[in-house]
């Protein structure tokens, strides 16, 4: 306790001095007073009782030297010494000092920027409680080229499930879902999803207000509430309190507010799901309410099955038990066409890697990006202040020749270093944060909680650290160099000299470093440049200016012929409208992240059990509308659509797989599983990119029609954008004025939106890449410059004894190229490595593709020279006599 | 050496806490004498170590100082004891006796016999 006190008091000391100073001043003064005073008394005379009472004191600055290092902490007064003096040397050199800062704040920022990032995308925690314990079930087929977390399991299957496996503490199915809400004047589609009783249960979180849906919620016919999200009770009901006694109105019906769920809770969002598409977040949530004969249902349904894990158990053990339970199950499959085959499989996924796999590795290439970025500035500073420790060798040199121990010297120079550090850290979070600012603008859309990156308590610590780090770094080099100064010789030679042979080798081996961490970083960003520029150029098989907006029925439209007379009205008059070129409608429009597969059975062909069609429902126009090229054969037409045996059309993948060496033109097609049914195939189209823009298409089979539920509007125009999607509203509101307003773009703009992410990582790759490059040039150029001014003397005598300008230019440039070159190669080995790192992320271009690795290092040589050519020429500019005379 | 200066500086402490119990309120000269006076001359103290001293027990909250004047109208700081010093004093002493026994079977062990 009172050793504590007593620490307490001596770190409030360090901001009083004085007056304890005097105080004791004076107690020591009337002490020896005193004493003095009693030596009188004995005889003495007051000059010898003074001398006395000095004597048995012991001295009164020693004293009062014990008592200071009592009353306060020694090496913090140290220390605050050291951080003094250090303040004064670098305000002394204000040009050093901004030069280093700048360079780290620039390393330090990147790197904060990209942590925030990694923090909110990898580290933060879900909102859900254990989200380690969470899992996906799929039962997939593994002889179907679809993928495996396509097959969530069946109702039937899901309740078997539920019953007979002990792996989980909870398992839940729920079905997304979409709902026109009136919010702010217009009626707009709300994401939705139908849960059942264990959902929110099953993902431990708990609601902000009100409660969850529970069982009784699940009966049909007592189903009518809805838990919202906090943002819909904020700007649906602007958050006020009496919400749980209000209600929402979907489709017609009247659903009971009885929760709202916390911020941040948007589950599920694309993110979370197995298949990546949906919405981006969730704001309803209302109950599934399956009744018996859905949930006996064996066939494939809407349903996504999630689960929490008993506590101590393994993914690997509950895919075990899944396994001998989906085996049993598969025999009740056998009239469904998906479970043909190999039949159904078990297979357990972590909920966690769903939301944050896919985009971890590219987080962790930004980190290494900015973490080269981070070195490289370190290098720079670290090359600057080991020439400044040349230039205070004789500074430093008298210090230890007036006793200061190597110690105290390394402490000074490394609390200088720290200074800068610091300092560039406080300008890193300044810079982080504008770099966070502009992170919105780029946002690609496919990372999940990307706009959370913030500076919080967990970004500032990581910087403090990393400012640490770098000002050891930085700062230990010139530190032991400089500690390193022989006292004799600096003594003998009474100037610098003796450290600035060991401390010139160190600043080249840091630039042949730099050289190489550049040579990675701007061959990484070459390929990545490539790729996008591959991706960009592809033939997407659709025109670009193409104005789409997609447009779904309600649950008024129940009879087929409701649904198909809406949309022959819609394209028609669509189609009529002045200045439309064409216009039709597709099911799924490329790009979408939709996808529907079909089995096919091709007349004439080896055919499998197996094989697989991307299917679409398209109106005559539609290919007219997004100028798909006819390859061969012709488009459909009105009369098509209500033939008896509807003709087929298919892309030139198809024909070329199927209907090889022969006229795909009157090829016969089935698409049910008895071949009863055949359609003819009218046209061939070109290849479209349907799924994703970097997947080779697949074989595509469009049939006609206009019976959709929900359908794109696809339609061609010499007209604005904007006056397009203005009149196709006013036609769709005409129809029918309570449809949700569907969201309008072009193809173009759904390709770039489809090339976002890697537009996102090839630019933050080529700006760190930028960076990199330009303070490696920076340190070059520092360098020649420092290693000419302190060889004037010696090329001064070079240019009087006959060397010519040249020959001094020429030497220069030769140190660089000598420093580059070794960069050079060792960037190429290192980037050899790196490859393997970013193949990955490539695109039609091989990780070791040369012309990219040339054109690097082409770039990093030819920089490098010229950075170096302005001290090479300053060198040869050398006046002979002057140099002499300077000395 | 750390080990040795920490022994005298326990022992000092509690002679001076011992010293400003006996007396009530003395300045730092007092002290020093009376130390010497008490100790039969046999313990030669530097009196600049018994500031230090002073500062750490008063810092640990054993003793407080204040102004006052000296028995012939001179300035001087007196130290007194505080509540806590009291205890130190009982705490300490209690070890040191316990130390002395200790150290005494050592050096005496045909008396345990």
């Amino acid at each position: 306790m009172g050793k504590l006190r007593a620490l307490g008091l001596r770190i409030l000391e360090l901001f009083r001095r004085q007056r304890a100073e005097d105080d004791f001043a004076a107690e020591l003064e009337s002490h020896i007073a005193l004493h003095t005073e009693a030596g009188i008394r004995s005889g003495l005379t007051p000059e010898e009782a003074r001398r006395q009472a000095l004597i048995y004191l012991g001295g009164v600055e020693q004293t009062r030297q014990a008592y200071r290092e009592r009353r306060r902490l020694p090496w913090i007064d140290s220390l605050l010494q050291d951080v003094r003096y250090g303040l004064r040397t670098l305000r002394k050199n204000p040009g050093f000092a901004i030069t280093a800062v700048l360079t780290l704040a620039l390393g330090i920022g990147a790197c904060t920027a990209i942590f925030s990032m990694v923090n909110a995308v990898l580290l933060k925690s879900l909102p859900y409680g254990e989200p380690q314990r969470l899992v996906y079930l799929f039962t997939p087929n593994s002889s179907l080229p679809i993928p495996p977390d396509a097959f969530s399991p069946s109702y039937a299957d899901f309740y078997d499930l539920k019953r007979e496996s002990h792996s989980y503490a909870s398992m839940s199915v729920f079905e997304q879902a979409a709902f026109p809400v009136a919010l702010g004047g217009s009626v707009e589609s709300v994401p939705a999803a139908r849960v059942d009783e264990f959902f929110f249960q099953t993902l431990a979180c708990a609601p902000e207000l009100g409660r969850f849906i529970g069982t009784d919620d699940n009966q049909p016919g007592h189903d009518k509430v809805a838990v919202i999200s906090h943002s819909l009770w904020r700007s649906m009901f602007a958050g006020s309190d009496d919400v749980l006694q209000r209600s929402l109105t979907l489709k017609g019906e009247r659903y009971k507010i009885i929760g709202v769920m916390p911020p941040g809770f948007e589950y599920p969002t694309g993110y979370d799901l197995p298949d990546g598409s949906g919405a981006t977040a969730t704001h309803i949530w209302i109950p599934l309410a399956l009744t018996p004969q859905k949930k006996a249902e064996r066939e494939f349904g809407n349903g996504i099955a999630f689960a929490r894990l008993r506590a101590g158990v393994s993914i690997r053990e509950a895919q075990a038990e899944m396994s001998t339970i989906v085996a049993r199950l598969n025999p009740l499959h056998r009239s469904d066409q998906l479970a043909q085959g190999g039949g159904l499989s078990a297979l357990i996924k972590d909920f966690m890697d769903y939301a944050i796999a896919p985009v971890r590795p590219l987080m962790w290439l930004l980190f290494g990006a900015v973490s080269f970025v981070l070195l490289i500035a370190s290098g720079n500073a670290a090359s600057l202040m080991l020439a400044r420790a040349a230039d205070r060798t004789r500074e430093l040199g008298m210090r230890v020749a007036l006793g200061a121990g190597r110690w105290r010297i390394v402490r000074q120079l490394l609390t200088e270093s720290l200074l800068i550090g610091l300092g560039a850290g406080v300008l890193g979070v300044g810079l982080a944060y504008l770099l966070l600012r502009t992170l919105p603008h780029l946002d690609p859309g496919n990372i999940p909680r990307l706009e959370q990156a913030s500076l919080d308590s967990r970004v500032m610590v990581f910087t403090l650290c990393v400012s640490l780090l770098t000002s050891v770094l930085t700062g230990i080099l010139p530190a032991l160099a400089v500690s390193r100064v022989n006292l004799s010789d600096f003594l003998a030679s009474g100037r610098s000299g003796s450290a600035s042979d060991t401390q010139g080798r160190s600043q080249s081996i840091l630039i042949v470093a730099e050289g190489a961490l550049v040579v990675v970083l701007l061959t990484c960003a070459g390929l990545f440049l490539r790729s996008f520029a591959k991706v960009s150029s592809l033939e997407t098989g659709f025109s670009p200016s193409t104005v789409t907006m997609n447009v779904g029925l309600d649950e008024r439209y129940r009879e087929p012929q409701q649904r198909r007379t809406f949309f022959q009205s819609l394209v028609a008059r669509v189609g009529a409208l002045h200045g439309i070129d064409a216009a039709g409608a597709i099911d799924w429009l490329p790009l979408t992240n939709s996808e529907s597969m079909g089995f096919v059975w091709v007349d004439g062909y080896q055919n499998h059990a197996d094989q697989m069609a991307e299917g679409r429902l398209v109106t005559p126009q539609y290919f007219r509308a997004m100028e798909i090229p006819l390859l061969a054969g012709r488009f459909f037409t009105e009369d098509d659509i209500d033939s008896p045996a509807p003709p087929v059309i298919v892309n030139e993948r198809f024909a070329k797989i199927y209907l090889a060496n022969r006229n795909p033109i009157g090829a016969r097609i089935s698409t049910d599983d008895t071949h009863t049914h055949w359609n003819t195939v009218v046209g061939v189209v070109a290849d479209v990119r349907h799924f994703r823009l970097e997947e080779t298409p697949q074989p595509q089979m469009y049939s006609p029609g206009y019976d959709f539920n929900h359908a794109y509007l696809a339609v061609r125009s010499r007209l604005p954008e904007s006056i397009v999607a203005a009149d196709i509203r006013g036609v769709v509101k005409s129809l029918d004025p309570g449809l949700a307003r569907g969201d309008v773009s072009t193809m173009g703009s759904r390709k770039s939106e489809a090339t976002a992410p890697r537009r996102f990582q090839t630019s933050l790759l080529t700006f760190f890449a930028a960076i990199a490059f330009l303070l490696a040039l920076i340190g070059l150029y520092g360098l020649m410059a420092y290693s000419v001014s302190c060889r004037t003397r010696e090329l001064g005598i070079r240019m009087a004894l006959g060397a010519q300008r040249v020959d001094v230019t020429l030497l220069v440039l030769r140190k660089a190229a000598a420093l580059l070159g070794l960069g050079l190669v060792t960037g190429l080995v290192c980037s050899w490595i790196a490859a393997r790192a970013i193949k990955a992320f490539l695109f039609g271009v091989s990780e070791h593709d040369p012309a990219t690795i040339l054109l690097a290092c082409g770039l990093l040589a030819v920089c490098g020279l010229i950075a170096a050519l302005i001290p090479a020429r300053r060198a040869a500019s050398i006046d002979p006599m002057q140099a002499l005379r300077a000395e | 050496m750390g080990d040795k200066t920490e022994v005298w500086q326990g022992t000092l402490a509690l002679m001076v806490l011992r010293t400003l119990e006996m007396l009530g309120s003395m300045h730092g000269y007092g002290l020093a004498r009376r130390i010497e006076q008490t100790s039969g001359d046999k313990l030669q103290l530097n009196y600049g170590t018994l500031y230090p001293a002073l500062l750490k027990l008063e810092q640990e909250g054993f003793i407080r100082s204040r102004w006052g004047l000296s028995e012939n109208n001179r300035r001087a700081k007196y130290y007194e004891l505080t509540r806590a010093g009291q205890r130190q004093i009982k705490k300490a002493a209690a070890e040191w006796e316990q130390t002395t026994a200790i150290l005494a079977r050592f050096l005496n062990p045909a008396e345990e016999a």
